[in-house]
């Protein structure tokens, strides 16, 4: 077959841009230049000539052992010395002239304890306006080994969120262990120790069927037959026990 | 952190509304992040209003063939400066030449780019202008004769076969460059719609979303050109082709129109956890933007304009004046499409709970001005194109150089 000769002339111009650029990429720009290190040299230049601050997290257990020991036994062992001490880099150089500072003030910690719905549910979170004003935080936590002075009075004290929640809906005046039991263990270890969770459709019918069974039931607890409502589905697979939506 | 930009953004702080997050207040994507996916569009849409010629045959909007693909080169040419500006260093864009990277998204426009310009573009053109350029190179004096040659790469057969084969390469061209079109600008449609952290981008119809506004906006902008053109030389519109095309515009309208209401409908109805702060944008941030330019402005009111000059039997100037009315109109809402895609997304905190504001610059490297110029640089750059090489074949034989031509290429 005849290539017409435009195809030709063509053909010949896409080998020609071809050749060149595969002749610049391989041969003409040196290997160095196509490598991303020459790129990024001046960058880690850049980095590597910043002094350095920060001593890192294992330099302080050369002399505070006890100190790490305890911490990494605590909910603060994620938590590096220097995030509160601040760069200790000068400190282990001459641990006599300069000492780090320590954060003894109400400031430092609401930084990460202060509410915030954002925040995931359990974590410690307070209030900094309502709770013991004025008192210094370490006064009653020791930040090394952070638990409760005491176990707290109130599930609202971690479970924030879900208090707020519980506030405004109809179950407000049901306490948390009307339908939790919690260990006393979890106050102090909250994910080694759960608190129970209701497991059967009965447990809600105790304030909600129309039987006798919730006869002692509050009359404003809307009442349903429980065994048509809902066919087997379990009551919190529709309704959210923390903000009940039904209303008398 | 120079004190301007510290000042700018003091300024700026004043303007968040409910909770940010400490990184979000300065908006990256610029004004030219807009102007980006806007001239791109029009290449495509250009080039989908070309190829209807040449594929589905139809022969009424001929006379805007050639001015689709030169208008598609044009804003081709001009397309990756934008992105050039915004790199703010825009000569270190040959490293990305030198490391391609085959499994960015972004730098998968340097392929998509190169693949459109090079195997789909400059091919058809070449290929419907060849025996134009051989008959100009014939006629013209220097030094464009040799410059007409060197474009026809010094081809010279102008025999039936050739031109036939001319006409069979432009149709398989074609054929590939619908694809290639569409790839092109449902790529800058998928960089936002893969962006899954953000609920404005994030959405699998935004690719054929953009495509379907960028066929509108490249109609467009190919019959405001016909229309300035032609007055220009004094010439007469011809209404059978402004009629078809217009045509096409409208059912192209309609189906942008009912995809962005039906992207507007699913995210209503899934209501995911979005679906407030979104609320929100629509009406605080984007509301001038979004319901006033983009939708009534740029879609209803055309739509109205197009149905009324359908619908009637009016004469020709008020023909040619609502369709003109409704092409700028049209122009203004595709703009304010990409202004609320590219800005729109950038407005609200990826914690859904607040609102930042755009403040643009206007002389800087990223500013309006500069904008505005590289808006303005395809038509600079189309007229230089006109010049060398006119939309209507080249009629004039030179029978002392070469025998008389064949009359030029029409598709079968």
């Amino acid at each position: 077959m005849k290539v017409p000769e435009q195809v030709r002339r063509l053909a010949l111009l896409i080998a020609i841009l071809a050749g060149v650029t595969l002749l610049a990429r391989f041969v003409l720009i040196p290997r160095a230049l196509v490598s991303t290190d020459l790129h990024w040299a001046e960058a880690v230049q850049r980095e590597v000539a910043k002094p350095v601050k920060f001593a890192g997290a294992v330099a302080c257990q050369d002399c505070h052992e006890d100190v790490v020991v305890k911490k990494a036994k605590g909910f603060h062992k994620g938590v590096t010395c220097e995030t509160c001490h601040g760069p200790a880099a000068k400190h282990t150089e001459e641990p006599g002239a300069v000492t780090p500072p320590a954060p003894r003030d109400r400031r430092f910690c609401p930084a990460c304890h202060t509410y915030d719905p954002s925040r995931p549910t359990g974590f410690p979170q307070i209030n900094p306006t309502a709770h013991n004003p004025l008192k210094p935080c370490i006064s009653c936590h020791n930040a090394h080994d952070p638990v409760p002075p005491r176990v707290p009075r109130e599930c609202a004290a971690c479970h924030a969120q879900i208090e707020r929640t519980k506030a405004v809906s109809s179950h407000a005046l049901i306490a948390c262990t009307t339908c939790h039991k919690a260990p006393e263990r979890h106050k102090s270890a909250p994910r080694a120790a759960l608190p129970s969770k209701p497991e059967t459709r009965e447990f809600c019918g105790t304030c909600h069927s129309a039987g006798t069974a919730a006869k002692d039931a509050p009359k404003e607890a809307p009442k349903v037959d429980l065994s048509t409502h809902g066919g087997r589905s379990l009551c919190w697979e529709c309704h959210y026990p923390h903000l009940p939506e039904g209303r008398t | 952190m120079n004190p301007q930009m510290t000042q700018g953004l003091a300024e700026l702080l004043e303007q968040v509304t409910g909770f940010i997050f400490p990184n979000e207040i300065e908006i990256h994507w610029s004004m030219l992040i807009v102007v980006y996916p806007y001239v791109t569009g029009l290449v495509a849409g250009a080039f989908i209003l070309a190829s209807l010629v040449k594929v589905f045959n139809i022969q009424e909007i001929q006379p805007t063939y050639r001015l689709s693909l030169l208008t598609a080169l044009a804003f081709l040419l001009v397309a990756p400066l934008p992105l050039l500006l915004h790199l703010g260093h825009p000569l270190r864009f040959y490293e990305i030449l030198l490391t391609p990277n085959p499994t960015s998204a972004m730098a998968m426009f340097g392929f998509v780019y190169a693949w459109y310009l090079m195997a789909v573009l400059l091919l058809e053109i070449w290929f419907e202008y060849r025996r134009d350029l051989i008959a100009m190179a014939r006629s013209a004096s220097f030094p464009l004769n040799v410059f007409y040659r060197a474009l026809s790469l010094f081809s010279q057969d102008v025999s039936q076969e050739a031109l036939a084969f001319d006409r069979k390469a432009i149709h398989v061209i074609t054929i590939v460059g619908i694809p290639s079109a569409f790839l092109l600008h449902g790529y800058v449609g998928f960089i936002f719609g893969s962006v899954k952290a953000n609920p404005w981008w994030g959405s699998v119809l935004m690719p054929i979303v953009f495509l379907m506004s960028a066929i509108v906006s490249g109609i467009a902008i190919v019959i405001f050109l016909y229309m300035v053109l032609t007055a220009l030389r004094g010439e007469p519109i011809e209404m059978a082709c402004l009629d078809k095309i217009t045509s096409y515009l409208f059912y192209a309208v309609i189906v942008d129109f009912s995809l962005e209401a039906l992207d507007f409908i699913h995210r209503l109805y899934q209501s995911e956890e979005s679906v407030k702060i979104l609320g929100k944008l629509i009406t605080h941030k984007l509301f001038m933007s979004l319901i006033v330019i983009q939708i009534l402005l740029g879609m209803l009111i055309p739509l109205g304009i197009l149905v009324l000059a359908k619908a009637r039997r009016f004469n020709d100037d008020l023909r040619k004046l609502l369709y003109f009315t409704a092409v700028i109109l049209i122009q203004l809402g595709i703009f304010a499409t990409r202004w609320n895609v590219v800005i729109g997304g950038q407005l609200f905190s990826k914690s859904f709970r607040g609102l930042m504001s755009y403040k643009m610059e206007v002389m800087g490297i990223e500013g309006l001005l500069v904008a505005l110029g590289v808006l303005a640089l395809p038509f600079a750059v189309l007229a230089v194109l006109l010049r060398l090489l006119p939309t209507k074949p080249h009629e004039e034989a030179a029978p002392e150089l070469g025998g008389a031509l064949p009359p030029p290429a029409r598709t079968a």
